[in-house]
């Protein structure tokens, strides 16, 4: 067994890989009527090229918070990072001044957000909006950025794209305005794009388009990854390699998709994976279920953050917050249970 | 099981679309168009479809709401309550005469958020229906109050409090007890557990169980979460487009489903399962039409792998397959 | 959507008919008539002309039969009020004809194109300073929201709102126009009696400011345009300043709470993800969109730049429209209230279309169906 203080679980088979984005130790506080709140705390993670990492979580996990942090997009007043690096192409982002985290959003490291009816401005077009990433970034004429918009637009499945460019948002459904944002996130070829809960307020049908074409437009740029947030362990399931499951602003368990859904560690991924409704087999008559509400965050407990709501808690649980533990298989869990385990 | 506890025969609702100089009608929307369905005396029924399927319609129109909350108009169809003796047709009551079944028939909602009123203690909440709908006296109206709110697993001692200081599963617990104080026979159930977080959903999904057993009620379950739908329910009803394409026992409509709809809608589902591939998923072309150009015939059939030629010219009408369900499509 | 702004606009027929009639009818039925102004003046003329006919004195001043009925025919009170409503309105809308003023027999059209100028002069430069200022004043109040200058500005702005605009213009008048502290400004009216004359003004500022080798290059037109705006801006500044001060304080927090809305928003995020500069992501994504309420608000003004403010008026004593309209009133001048009242009320509706029709132009959500 080893205790690490910086977990660097790496996809087994790309293990000697250099990692894309490496985060360490992150802390970001939020100061609310109650005091100050942290929403994450002590995150650290490795993000490897060509994968596709899921974090997953509930309400106030700091999985949001995380994804906007590394985006530097952590609304100041009332939020901050407190601590730790985001290391990425050599650079730490957290230091960085605002011209060059400029060239590193959109351009580098894209992000789509959860509800694509909000996210674009509703008073520009279609056009205009995807052509301001690339104007932005890339010194290129006005009808060159048409062209590629239209190109871009083409390639996340827009029909008639050329004449869509100078729709509004409002003129195109749910799911045709997710594919405007991925067509905007993407149009500079960034290498890291990250996905906050991109399906959430999507049909199901459209759902699992949306997922497709994000995995599909992956493939086509070599070595780019995705950061996908989301609370759907089965879209998890479907999409990612590795899963990172977090909750009350810290990382709980990592390891790869197969780990986590057919070995789980930590009893908070256990719980989780048990309360979901089963479909395969036959019908369970009573659903398992964690008890309890997921505290709010200046209420977490001190300890484990999951010790009021645990099956398997013990007394030390309540008092002394579990280091990571680093398993045999290569997944890391934050829980007392495994310090014995070998 | 047999026993019917409300019928729904041909319902049809319509939204009118006004425009033009004189304000005339320029075009209507059918949200449900011709929908008929039983819920039998202590089960739950599950309906399920993608937004505009037209299943927060129908289930307004089931609690006669419809005409409080949206400019909907039921063309035709009758609601038949069993509730009372003899059936009822439930729309042809006035507002007056509604009022003893409405205490029968009672809805929780999809936004514990904004469901409750901000203002009013848990108590006054819960309260309200049996103000209403019984003479009972302020005593045991609190009596009552507490019962309920340890029913659906929150403290007595709650009651003074107000809807923010809950989380979203006990708001949506709260909700729940408010439904359940004049004692209904029906509850529908709109998207009850959508908003809520994963660790808190099956929670109050064993609640509404344990409450169905308890207290002989039955449910009419409207969601898009099909696994959700598929583990409480007992039978299924799929929508699309206004129109009921499948409906039948659960097991046999989710796993077998004959509607091509209902099998792509049941493929597009995410599993938590990773072992298992998406290869063989049915890639539906296209996105739901908006239901003001709803397709001629089958309102499927654009984007239909097996549609023929028959279905852009007549609507399908619900058959019994092989396996037991009615599916509303002549070629599976 | 141009079905709806056409469907507007026929309505308002019937909104300005309803009105009117309505108006028209209190006027017939209310006591104080211009019959009853007749009388009075009679009787008047009869005591002034005092005991030079006592046969006519003892008629106690009673008119005449005929002449009564002349003086009812003259004011269409012969006919039913429905049928003399009918003669006004076509009256009105053929021949642009609303009658003369009961008091100076003045034609109420004359009457009330002779106060236009003033009051467009002084409702648009209010309005175009309001916004000139509060605009920009929102904008930076939203940026540096909560700083010292966020506070001491909403400060002034609501102590300006708090107090009546006339009680302003008197405290304004007290202090920089007595002569007893300051004497910056003249004590009211709306240009020099001798404006039209102006050069001759100059020459008295020049013995009072000793500025005359300044201005003795200048040839004389230039010079008289110079003192006339000179002159214009001396008797503005104070009830100019009157007329806004009450919306200054809406105005600007309207400006502010839209801009932060617009800032926190979803699609804001998106701007930020894209690597756009905070300018670009604040002066143009997000202004774009808070300049919307404020935008829809400029319909109404129309309204309000021709209404005028009686007491701010009769404070810095301008010959404007509120005070035409108030003395109408009082002095129960029927064929001027209901000229006033037909200007005003057609204005104000075509305020509220332009108000959604400006709406619609600046956003492409909006479809009027």
């Amino acid at each position: 067994m080893t205790t690490i203080e910086t977990p660097q679980a790496s996809p087994t088979t790309d293990a000697e890989k250099q990692a894309l984005l490496s985060v360490r130790d992150l802390g970001v506080s939020f100061r609310t009527e109650g005091g100050e709140a942290r929403a994450v705390d002590g995150v650290s993670f490795d993000l490897f090229p060509g994968e596709v990492l899921g974090i997953v979580g509930e309400s106030g996990s700091g999985k949001s918070v995380t994804s906007l942090a590394i985006m530097r997009l952590i609304p100041d007043p009332p939020g901050k990072i407190v601590s730790g690096q985001i290391m990425y192409g050599g650079e730490d982002i957290v230091q960085k001044s605002y011209p060059d985290m400029r060239d590193v959003r959109g351009n580098k490291i894209a992000m789509i957000f959860q509800e694509p009816m909000t996210a674009l401005n509703p008073v520009f077009t279609v056009g205009m909006q995807v052509m301001e990433t690339i104007l932005t970034h890339e010194k290129v004429s006005k009808s060159e950025a048409r062209d590629r918009a239209v190109e871009m637009l083409e390639k996340v499945g827009i029909p008639e794209a050329r004449k869509r460019l100078k729709d509004y948002p409002h003129q195109f459904s749910g799911g045709m305005r997710q594919r405007v944002m991925i067509a905007l996130a993407l149009v500079c070829h960034p290498n890291i794009l990250i996905a906050d809960e991109p399906t959430t307020a999507l049909d199901v049908t459209t759902q699992a388009q949306i997922l497709e074409l994000m995995l599909d437009l992956k493939s086509q740029k070599e070595d780019s990854s995705i950061i996908l947030i989301t609370h759907d362990l089965a879209v998890v399931a479907e999409t990612c390699q590795r899963v990172i499951v977090m909750y009350g602003g810290k990382i709980q368990e990592v390891g790869t998709v197969e780990q986590i859904f057919t070995d789980p560690k930590h009893p908070y991924t256990k719980g989780l994976l048990a309360s979901l409704p089963s479909t395969s087999e036959a019908k369970q008559k009573r659903l398992y279920t964690i008890p309890g509400n997921v505290p709010a965050l200046h209420e977490m407990p001190e300890g484990c953050k999951f010790c009021t709501r645990c099956s398997e808690v013990v007394d030390r649980c309540h008092s002394e917050e579990p280091p990571v533990h680093q398993l045999d298989s290569g997944q890391l869990v934050r829980c007392h249970l495994f310090e014995e385990e070998k | 099981m047999a026993e019917p506890l409300l019928e729904v025969r041909n319902l049809t609702v319509r939204f009118p679309i006004w425009g033009g100089v004189l304000r005339h009608k320029v075009a209507e929307v059918r949200a449900v168009d011709d929908v008929s369905l039983t819920l039998y005396k202590g089960e739950t029924l599950g309906l399920v479809g993608e937004s505009g399927c037209g299943k927060t319609t129908a289930a307004k129109a089931i609690c006669n709401i419809l005409k409080d909350t949206a400019p909907g108009v039921i063309e035709q169809g009758e609601i038949l309550f069993h509730g009372k003796g003899e059936p009822v047709n439930l729309l042809e009551l006035s507002r007056g005469d509604m009022r003893p079944y409405r205490q029968l028939i009672q809805m929780i909602f999809q936004d514990p958020f904004s469901s409750l009123n901000p203002r009013m203690t848990v108590r006054e909440i819960i309260e309200r229906p049996l103000i209403v709908h019984t003479d009972m006296t302020a005593d045991a109206r609190r009596n009552r109050v507490h019962e309920l709110l340890e029913k659906v697993g929150l403290q007595a001692a709650y009651d003074t409090r107000y809807p923010h200081e809950f989380s979203g599963g006990q708001r949506q617990r709260i909700g729940i007890a408010r439904s359940l104080a004049a004692r209904p026979q029906l509850i529908i159930a709109d998207e009850p557990v959508s908003a809520l977080d994963v660790s808190v959903q099956s929670q109050v999904i064993n609640l509404l169980q344990d409450l169905q057993d308890e207290f002989d009620l039955t449910f009419l379950f409207v969601a898009h979460d099909l696994s959700v739908v598929y583990h409480i329910s007992d039978r299924i009803a799929v929508m699309y487009l206004g129109n009921m394409v499948e409906i039948g026992d659960a097991e046999t409509v989710y796993r077998q489903p004959q509607h091509p709809y209902s099998q792509a809608l049941l493929s597009a589902v995410p599993q938590p399962n990773p072992s298992k591939t998406r290869e063989d998923r049915i890639k539906l072309k296209g996105e739901i039409p908006s239901p003001l150009n709803k397709p001629k015939g089958c309102g499927f059939h654009p984007r239909c792998p097996l549609a023929i030629d028959a279905c852009s010219k007549d609507v399908p009408q619900l058959a019994e397959k092989e396996s037991g369900q009615l599916a509303a499509c002549p070629v599976t | 959507m141009t079905a709806y702004f056409i469907r507007r606009l026929l309505l308002m027929i019937p909104t300005f008919l309803g009105v009117t009639m309505i108006a028209f009818m209190i006027t017939r039925f209310l006591p104080g008539g211009p019959l009853e102004q007749e009388l009075m003046r009679f009787r008047m003329a009869q005591a002034e002309s005092g005991g030079g006919g006592s046969s006519m004195t003892q008629a106690g001043g009673e008119l005449p039969q005929e002449a009564l009925d002349e003086l009812k025919k003259a004011f269409d009170l012969d006919k039913p009020a429905p049928v003399a409503y009918k003669n006004w309105l076509t009256r009105m809308i053929f021949d642009l004809d609303m009658g003369n003023s009961y008091k100076t027999r003045e034609k109420v059209w004359d009457a009330i194109s002779a106060r236009f100028p003033i009051s467009i002069f002084f409702g648009l430069t209010g309005f175009v300073l309001a916004y000139g200022v509060s605009v920009p004043l929102g904008i930076a109040k939203a940026i540096r929201h909560s700083s010292r200058f966020d506070f001491i500005s909403s400060a002034l702005v609501f102590i300006g709102y708090s107090i009546p605009g006339w009680a302003m213009g008197a405290l304004l008048l007290v202090f920089f126009a007595s002569g007893q502290h300051l004497d910056w400004f003249p004590l009211g009216g709306f240009e020099s009696n001798s404006y039209d004359d102006l050069p001759s003004i100059v020459k008295k500022w020049e013995d009072i400011d000793d500025v005359s080798d300044d201005f003795g290059s200048f040839d004389r037109e230039k010079m008289s345009l110079v003192s006339k705006v000179v002159d214009r801006i001396q008797y503005s500044v104070l009830p100019v300043f009157c007329y806004m001060i009450g919306s200054f304080a809406t105005l600007t927090v309207l400006m502010k709470n839209s801009l932060m809305d617009n800032v926190g928003q979803d699609y804001v995020r998106t701007a930020f993800a894209k690597g756009l500069s905070p300018r670009r992501v604040i002066f143009y994504h997000a202004l774009r969109n808070s300049l919307i309420p404020i935008a829809t608000g400029l319909g109404h003004a129309l309204s309000v730049i021709m209404a005028g403010s009686y007491l701010i008026e009769k404070v810095f004593n301008i010959k404007g429209i509120g005070l035409l309209g108030f003395n109408a009133i009082v002095g129960y001048d029927y064929p001027l209230v209901m000229g006033i009242l037909s200007i005003n009320i057609m204005l104000m509706l075509f305020g509220n279309i332009l108000s959604d029709f400006l709406y619609a132009l600046i956003d492409p959500r909006v479809r009027f169906e």
